[in-house]
Formats: C-alpha cells, structure tokens, sequence
C-alpha cells in the first residue's frame, strides 16, 4: 500500500456551538481518488477546505504530505496551497475579466511564473485549444469547467480537491469532465479527493466516505 | 511572462473591466490634483506678482546712524537731549551685507547743506544708477546726470527758478563744486525739495570721505523673513538703526497671506472630500471582488500578494489622476488668473509631481480600508459570497 499522504487524528471543527466535523481519524494512500459524499451540512466542505489548507481545524491533528497544517502560519499555509494543492470549484470561479489561458496563468503568477506556452498546452490537454481568447462569459458550463480543470493542474499538484465539479453540469458534460479527470490523473499520478451528492460520480473513485453531521458513517471501496 | 509585467496587465485589465468605476476614480482623482495644482500654481503666480508690485514700492529696509545722544543738564537740572549729526561707514555698512548674507539690492545716500548764493540748499549724494533701478516711479524731466550734473527736485527748482541747463557753483565745508542741471525730478515726496548729485562729490565737498546719513535696501523676502533680515543686519551694525518699512508692501504681503491661507483651506476640504469618495468606491470594489480575492488566497495568493495587486490599481488610478489633474489644473489656472487677475500663469513643470503626489497619497490613502479588508479576507468565506 503507497504511504499515506493525508492523515488526521481527531480532526475536528467547530463554528462556535456548532460542530461541523467531529473528530475524524482518516489515512488517504498516495494516488488515490477518494470520493466524499453526504447530505447538505454532513461536513463534506469542511473535511475538504481543511484538507486544502483554506481553514484551520479547532482540534485534532493534520498531516497533508507530511506537512503538519496546524503548524504553518497563514503565508505558510498560502505557500502549502500553490505548491502542493490544486481546487476544482462547482462555481468554477473564473475570473470574468481574464481569457482563458489568462485564467490559467494566474495559478501559474501565484506559484512561480506566467507562461503562456504552458498555460496553452494545460487548456489543450482539456481539450479547449480552440477557446484560449475567450473570457469565461463567452464559455458554457463544462468548457468553463475544464478551464478550472486546467487551471487547477497546471502547477503539478500532489493533491486535486474537486468542490462537487460536476454540481452545475448536464450528464454528458458530466461524463466528459469525469473522463478528463481520469485520464490526467493516470499522467499526473495525483491524489484525488472529490466531494459530491452524486453516487454516480462517487463510483469514479477508488473509494467513498460517506459523512453524516460530521461523522464518517460509511466507508465503500469500489471495484477497481 | 516576468511577473511584473503579468502584475500590471492583470491590474490594466481589471481596471478596464470595470470601466464605470475606473471612470469615476479617476476623474476624483484628478478632479482633487488639478484643484490643487491650479490653486498652487495661482497661489505662486500671485506671489510673483505681488514680489514684483512689492518691487515697485522700493526699499523695505532702512539703515540709519544711531545719533549720539548728550543729556543736557547739571544735578536736579535736566535741559532735555541734544543729538548732534551721526554718520554710517559705508565699508561698515558692506561688510555687515556681506557677512549677512543678505539678498539685497541697495543705495547709498548722504544728505548734508550745500551754499549757493545766499541759501542753504538741502542736498543728497546718490548713485544715480540705484536710484534708477530702486526708484523706479520718479519722473525726470530732462537726463540722468553725468560727471559735473544734478538733477533738481521740482518744487526747489520752482522756488529758486532754476531749469534744465543752468549751472550752479555750490559750496562745501571742504569744497566748492560746480555743477550742471541735467533734469528736473519729481517723486511726489520730500525729494521734489532737495537738489541731488553724484556721492562721492558731495562727500567730497562736505569733507565726509566714505560717511552715510542713510542706506535703502529693498531685501526680496516678506513677512517674517523681512524681521529676521533686520534683526540680524542689526546686530551687525551696533552703531545703527536698522528699521523696517512698513508700507503697501506689509498690506499687500498680507492679503496675500491671507488668499493663499483660503485657498490651502479650500484644497484641503476637497482631497478630504475626495478622499473619503475614494475610500467608498474601493472599499464597494472590494466587496464586490469578495470571490476573486477568495480564489487567489485559494490558489496560493499570500495576503500580500493579493493586496499588491489592489495596491497596483490603486497606484495606476493615481498615476493617471496625477497626469490629468497637471494637465487640467494648468489649464484652470489660466483661466483664473486671466479672468482675476487679467494675467497669465506660468507654465511650471515641477507641479506635475505635486498633482502626482497629491493624487497617488489620495489613491493609497483611500484605499488603506479596503486593503485591511484584502488583507483579512478569509478565502472559504468569500468563496461562498459570505
């Protein structure tokens, strides 16, 4: 079994009285793709943005490639981000006023420097060599969503946090998305952790945690 | 790509992105600097103005000899004080405006009795080229003296009949001199009743080698200034009196106090005003870029980096309200001066960076909240639109 690359002991956050994730204690393998799933509120969102460095839990203890977070200090924690975590967000969050390509270096400007051969090359492994110029405006649903896609890989990250990527997508471009996914992470080798409602999408993984008000209720390996 | 480069394209792009905004930044921005450069270029063109009207008001600053006193009197009896003639040394008086370092232009008088037939005439030793430069509103009927001339004043040349063209052989306590009416001068003042010629013939005929009753200095600073030059000329001369004039000079110098002190009122509310429009308009700018500025703390953005990119809009908003506000403020200081004061104003180039100053320290400054708020800005909440 390959080493783990996330670990946490009693992870636990909690929003005042309101606890959102009661102490967790889970191990991801390198390379897997890990599926979270739950209802609205079950702590899904929270187990994510911990695990990618955007919050702090209030107990328990974190280790994302052998990197302590409860340790590193707010620019520390920036720095842990765009060196070791790429997001894939359901709103895509694009910015409006930038080209695609643009949209792509802007990961590239925060981890080292812009290159817009680079960023060129990421949206044509996603398929959208054709749409570069294009502001995110003048994009649908899943090309916008593959622009996140390609931003999100562009700086070789060891983890891929996807926030339900497929949540604003039909069917096909779901598929499409999800093969995408596939496919770069047999090049990239990344660990995948992907949180969804949908069952469908959980099945692309290698595994499924199932939360409930922030407990882990379930755990499903599926058949590779 | 450099980095710097990729910044300002980022920060060009969106600031073109919200063009409505951009539009009213800037033109606050340069609204506040060209207030402050026309109002700054009308304050110094005034002030120009006034050096030169001040000018034509002549000396400022006088230098007399302190007379030497003698109390008349014996025990409980007490006749009053008798003054007897005092004269200043004129190598004194250039050395103390030498080690004064004071910028001065000045002349040299020395005013004594001259005989002619059976009259005393009051006479005064001049530089007749000072007189021309410091004197600028006397009339002279006739030339300026040469060698062996004089010039009378207008009423003595009415009472003793004397015109243009006359000689008169005047005598001294040590010579008798023989000059030439070159012209017949009037100032409106006591000059219109003394007779003037050349200093160094009259200190020859009097025997007063080198001695002055008065020397007039017309310094070029105002006000304040004006005191410190006498105070510290005066302790140069212990010998001497040295006294301010107050004239037309004091009241116009005053007024001028007083317009520019309006003005640097008026300046103030308006970078105020505008700075606090400054302040509202980022601060709207940020909240509405809530997300964006979640996405880059997301993607690795230290706080720092995310703020210099607000920094770098700010920063090229007031680079162009500076470069506008020059051109505008120099554009409406013409007009006023014009139509206030039926002049022009300079064209001055070092204003430029006062309108740039002016408008980036409102840029920065207006900004400092909505920079707290990038800075504090917690990356999940954002994303969510919180």
């Amino acid at each position: 079994m390959a080493p783990a690359i996330i670990e946490t002991n009693g992870l636990t956050r909690s929003y005042g009285d309101i606890c959102a994730l009661k102490p967790l204690d889970l191990q991801v393998p390198e390379g897997e793709w890990l599926s979270v799933m739950g209802h609205s509120g079950s702590g899904k969102s929270t187990f994510m943005n911990l695990v990618g460095g955007l919050d702090r839990p209030t107990a328990g203890s974190l280790k994302v490639g052998g990197e302590d977070l409860l340790m590193l200090s707010e620019d520390g924690l920036a720095r842990f981000r765009r060196e070791f975590v790429g997001i894939i967000f359901q709103q895509h969050h694009l910015v409006p006023y930038l080209t695609a390509v643009e949209n792509v270096m802007l990961a590239q400007y925060f981890h080292s420097v812009p290159d817009e051969a680079e960023a060129r090359s990421a949206l044509e492994r996603v398929g959208l060599g054709h749409r570069l110029k294009n502001r995110p405006g003048e994009l649908s649903g899943g090309e916008q969503q593959r622009v996140c896609i390609a931003r999100a890989i562009i700086n070789s990250p060891k983890l891929l946090l996807g926030d339900e990527p497929t949540g604003n997508l039909d069917h096909k471009s779901t598929v499409m998305v999800m093969e995408l996914l596939k496919e770069l992470r047999a090049e990239e080798r990344f660990t995948v952790i992907m949180v969804t409602h949908n069952q469908e999408v959980a099945t692309w993984g290698d595994r499924t945690i199932y939360l409930d008000d922030g407990v882990l209720v379930r755990e499903e390996r599926m058949r590779s | 790509m450099q980095r710097r480069r990729w910044l300002l394209q980022l920060v060009l792009r969106a600031l073109a992105h919200r063009k409505g905004r951009t539009a009213l930044l800037l033109t606050v921005l340069a609204m506040a600097s060209s207030l402050a450069t026309a109002l700054g270029i009308v304050s110094y063109s005034m002030e120009k103005r006034v050096a030169e009207e001040v000018r034509k008001y002549g000396a400022n600053l006088i230098v007399i000899p302190e007379s030497a006193r003698l109390d008349v009197g014996s025990g409980g009896l007490n006749f009053g004080v008798v003054s007897e003639p005092a004269y200043l040394q004129q190598r004194q008086v250039e050395d103390a405006l030498t080690k004064s370092g004071l910028k001065a232009e000045r002349s040299y008088h020395l005013r004594g009795v001259l005989h002619w037939k059976d009259a005393d005439l009051m006479v005064e030793g001049v530089n007749f080229a000072d007189i021309r430069r410091l004197f600028p509103w006397w009339q002279l009927k006739g030339t300026w003296p040469m060698a062996g001339e004089t010039v009378v004043g207008s009423d003595l040349a009415t009472r003793l009949k004397l015109k243009a063209g006359d000689t008169l052989e005047l005598v001294g306590k040590a010579q008798t001199v023989k000059l030439r009416i070159s012209g017949i001068v009037s100032s409106g003042g006591e000059e219109d009743g003394l007779l003037f010629l050349a200093l160094p013939e009259l200190q020859q005929a009097l025997g007063l080698d080198g001695q002055l009753t008065l020397v007039r200095l017309m310094v070029t600073a105002g006000g304040d200034s004006l005191k410190k030059s006498a105070f510290a000329l005066q302790s140069l001369l212990p010998t001497a009196k040295v006294n301010e004039v107050r004239q037309t000079a004091r009241t116009s110098e005053g007024l001028l106090a007083k317009v520019k002190l309006l003005m640097f009122m008026v300046t103030a509310v308006v970078l105020v005003s505008a700075g606090s429009s400054v302040a509202g308009t980022m601060s709207t700018t940020v909240l509405e870029r809530g997300k964006e500025i979640g996405l880059m703390k997301a993607m690795g953005g230290t706080r720092w980096e995310v703020m210099l990119i607000f920094c770098g809009e700010a920063v090229v908003l007031g680079v162009l309200g500076g470069v506008a506000g020059y051109l505008f403020g120099t554009v409406i200081s013409q007009f006023i001066t014009k139509t206030v004061f039926s002049s022009s104003a300079e064209l001055i180039p070092w204003f430029a960076g006062i309108s740039l100053g002016v408008s980036l320290f409102l840029a920065l400054l207006g900004s400092v909240g909505p920079m707290i708020a990038v800075f504090k800005l917690d990356p999940v909440r954002s994303l969510r639109g919180e």
